[in-house]
């Protein structure tokens, strides 16, 4: 099989706004639940397009309904995104889409009940038609040379035990460290895994301000534990990391934060929100990963890093999403389903940096289109973070 | 099976006083414990499965369990040389909720 291994840069589909994608989807995205199932239908007529259905839409108050505002605009101008064709309830909400989509000149339709009589099988009608028209259009696009610097790249765990911690969370530390230094964007989130290890966050933020901001992400998040009245052992780490040899908190964060590599780190985002500029950024996000790795990709990251140690089927829907370990049975027992083994780091039969050499050629592979086995098992999906009440 | 160049652990720092066994080991047995290309020894009193933590040295009750460098939590009972160091003899420090 033909291979990129050309390491100073990758074949993207260069966007109208500047962006450049590592896929070339339709994305089909239904503003909210009530018009989900409407969505997967239109899907199914289209071959290839990708279906993202945000539950929660009306009633939505206060900051998850600026969430869902954002998630809405970032999704539909990802990157990875050639055309979207949105579908909803709410008018209002259509035409919020329509005003933060125009911008970017994205190929685009949009489809309320509204405009269809309240009558779902004729909005299915309309919008497979205009979705054959986008799927066209965007067929006809070709990859192009881009440079690493156009990379966003989002940093996950999941399922973690000691060996992400000794070997496979260093490797994306490696390959963060890397991409930071070619002129890309990385981001780690997950904020209730840098406590304990919050110290060392804060002592490489760029400015004092970035630090406090660090350490108020994680004491807010250990207050709502407290407040909760629970006992993170148990919770986090879970019974599937104390299992595999996680004892505290504190001891699965310093592995965790291994993953942001060692350059300095520029601010903290809210849930996804976009870096403003090059370089290493923290998010203050969930740690559950289906809501982590939307929150990544509503920013913008046009790939994923996911490492695991006993093994984590979860994929983004949008963002390649590069599955790892080191775990040396792990990996024999998911060699369909993780697109990269480190068990020879961990095992000592090859260095860490050689390693992250060869998980770097990876990465430049799959961002010029070689697909990951989540891709063609069709593990993807998104999970948009709820933050509060709603009516 | 020997692993991490002949290493049975790894102490990820030096002032480490626990260290991550490298396959799971029987009570009895001797590990080679590396630590940045130095190895010491250390026999395991306990059976400790892949990926757990080994104490190298004595930790008194309350007192703190280093890996990577830093404190992961507190013994909440004497742990001697060789056990195996986990949720039922150390808990964290952090998010602890007051009765």
């Amino acid at each position: 099989m033909a291979r990129d291994d050309d390491s100073s840069g990758f074949l993207g589909y260069r966007r109208a706004d500047g962006q450049v994608g590592v896929r070339n989807h339709l994305l089909v995205l239904s503003t909210g639940g009530l018009t989900g199932q409407t969505a997967r239908r239109i899907g199914a007529m289209l071959a290839g397009a990708v279906v993202v259905v945000l539950p929660h839409s009306a009633g939505l108050i206060g900051r998850d309904r600026d969430v869902h505002r954002r998630a809405i605009a970032g999704l539909a101008t990802h990157p990875n995104v050639g055309a979207v064709l949105l579908v909803g309830d709410n008018p209002v909400v259509m035409e919020q889409a329509r005003t933060d989509i125009e911008p970017s000149r994205r190929p685009f339709a949009g489809f309320t009940l509204d405009d269809c009589g309240h009558d779902a099988l004729t909005l299915t009608d309309r919008a497979v038609r205009a979705g054959a028209r986008l799927m066209r259009e965007i067929s006809g696009l070709r990859r192009t040379p881009a440079p690493v610097a156009a990379l966003g790249i989002g940093l996950e765990c999941g399922r973690s035990d000691p060996s992400s911690g000794l070997v496979a969370n260093p490797l994306l530390g490696l390959v963060a460290d890397w991409l930071v230094d070619a002129g890309g964007r990385a981001v780690i989130g997950e904020t209730l895994e840098w406590l304990g290890a919050e110290h060392l966050l804060a002592g490489r933020a760029r400015s004092p301000e970035v630090a406090d901001a660090i350490r108020g992400a994680v004491l807010e998040r250990e207050r709502i534990a407290i407040a909760a009245g629970l006992d993170l052992t148990g919770s986090n780490p879970g019974p599937t990391n104390i299992a595999a040899g996680l004892s505290s908190i504190e001891e699965k964060s310093l592995g965790n934060i291994a993953k942001s590599g060692h350059r300095p780190i520029e601010g903290l985002l809210g849930y996804g929100e976009k870096p403003p500029a090059p370089g290493l950024w923290t998010m203050d996000a969930s740690a559950y990963a289906p809501k982590s790795l939307t929150g990544f990709v509503v920013a913008g990251a046009q790939m994923l890093l996911f490492t695991t140690g006993v093994g984590n089927p979860y994929v983004s829907a949008l963002a390649p999403t590069i599955k790892l370990s080191a775990n040396p049975a792990t990996c024999a027992a998911f060699r369909d389903q993780l697109d990269f083994d480190a068990s020879g780091a961990f095992l000592g039969h090859d260095s860490l940096d050689a390693t992250g050499e060869a998980l770097w050629r990876r990465v430049l592979a799959v961002a010029s289109g070689e697909a990951t086995w989540g891709e063609i098992l069709r593990e993807g999906d998104e999970v948009l973070s709820r933050f509060g009440p709603a009516l | 099976m020997s692993s991490a160049g002949g290493a049975d652990a790894i102490r990820l720092s030096p002032d480490d006083n626990v260290a991550t066994v490298l396959r799971a080991v029987s009570a009895g047995e001797r590990l080679r414990v590396r630590c940045a290309g130095n190895a010491t020894e250390v026999e395991a009193r306990d059976a400790i499965p892949l990926c757990h933590k080994v104490s190298l040295g004595p930790i008194e009750a309350g007192g703190a369990v280093v890996k990577y460098g830093q404190k992961i939590g507190e013994a909440i009972q004497p742990i001697t040389t060789g056990r195996h160091v986990h949720v039922h003899n150390m808990r964290s420090a952090r998010a602890r909720v007051v009765p």
